[in-house]
């Protein structure tokens, strides 16, 4: 198995997975989204709310918010030690107290003061009310570790996709260079070069195939590897993408030991 | 009723990208050129911000908390 990175912003992770076959990238998708752990706000305690949004609506919102996860020093509650009571080692508590003077006043996540320096919204600029004069939030939220299989708030990515590398050819002798599939492309992958048609970031190609249909002396194929697979990784924010599919990863390997024992003991 | 915090479909976070995108478009901007620079690349997140309507501050009009009491 070779992995190739393509591309790596800040929460998007591209890359190249050679040598596996569709189970296992489809089973490392479904592990990513549903069995690694990541921070969010679970229980909210609402001591004050005299704003136009409903206590539920609120905690609904804050529930959302991704928080950046510190797998290290928290504990699924299943396996703590206080056996899912909530003790500092699962659980993290953040309040927010805001009042409006006179004027109106939006109520970002950046107002959420987290009691672990560490846990904190990924991003401060997420608007979840607004009060209007002499409005009042006070708010005690407790966030804990959670996997995408309880709740998709707890999952750490947004989109886990997988696609086969395509292969796109053109037949030389058949082309009659007459650029309709220069046109159609919605991609961008063919190229007038030299008066011979190439080809561009293939990997791009979505295989919609109109090119195909578009070449009135078929010369163009498009076809697939299927050994190979694209991955892209969007983090929520919670974790970051790489740690995401290492950890994912683990997981898997984990679990797969699991039900290979099992089967062993039979 | 307020920008939601994620789309619907796939999870990604919106609202925090809904201010910079009202302000540019009201600027005369191009919604999908704004849309493609705040990295809403599927059309599930690029709806929740194109068709999403403020009521809030409607709401607001009719708070009842002008004056608290016991106060
Ligand atoms: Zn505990
Ligand atoms: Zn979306």
């Amino acid at each position: 198995m070779d992995i190739m990175i393509i591309h790596r912003q800040d929460d998007v992770i591209h890359f190249l997975v050679e040598g596996i076959d569709v189970a296992f990238a489809n089973a490392l998708r479904r592990t990513m989204l549903t069995r690694v752990p990541a921070m969010a706000i679970d229980e909210v305690l609402v001591l004050e709310n005299t704003s136009v949004m409903y206590d539920e609506i609120l905690a609904h919102r804050l529930g959302l918010i991704p928080l950046i996860t510190d797998l290290e020093s928290y504990n699924l509650p299943q396996d703590c030690d206080c056996e899912g009571k909530g003790c500092s080692l699962c659980q993290c508590t953040l309040t927010l107290e805001k009042e409006s003077g006179s004027e109106d006043v939006v109520v970002y996540s950046g107002d959420l003061v987290s009691q672990d320096p560490k846990v904190n919204p990924s991003t401060g600029e997420i608007p979840l009310v607004k009060l209007a004069p002499n409005q009042r939030l006070i708010i005690e939220a407790y966030a804990r570790l959670g996997t995408g299989l309880e709740n998709a708030k707890f999952q750490p990515v947004s989109t886990v996709a997988y696609k086969y590398v395509p292969i796109v050819e053109v037949d030389k002798d058949k082309c009659t260079k007459c650029e309709a599939c220069v046109e159609v492309c919605p991609k961008k992958i063919f190229v007038i070069d030299k008066d011979t048609l190439a080809t561009q970031n293939t990997l791009d190609c979505t295989m919609c195939e109109l090119c195909v249909q578009e070449c009135e002396p078929g010369a163009i194929t498009i076809g697939s590897k299927n050994d190979a697979f694209l991955f892209k990784v969007e983090s929520s924010g919670a974790l970051a993408p790489e740690a995401i599919v290492e950890n994912a990863a683990d997981t898997l390997k984990k679990r797969i030991r699991v039900s290979l024992d099992f089967v062993g003991k039979l | 009723m307020i920008i939601p915090i994620r789309c619907f479909t796939c999870g990604k976070l919106v609202a925090d990208k809904f201010d910079q995108f009202k302000r540019q478009v009201r600027q005369g901007e191009d919604p999908a050129v704004v849309l493609d620079n705040l990295g809403l690349h599927r059309y599930c997140c690029r709806r929740m911000l194109l068709s999403h309507i403020d009521i809030i501050d409607s709401f607001m009009a009719f708070a009842t908390t002008e004056v608290v009491e016991g106060k």
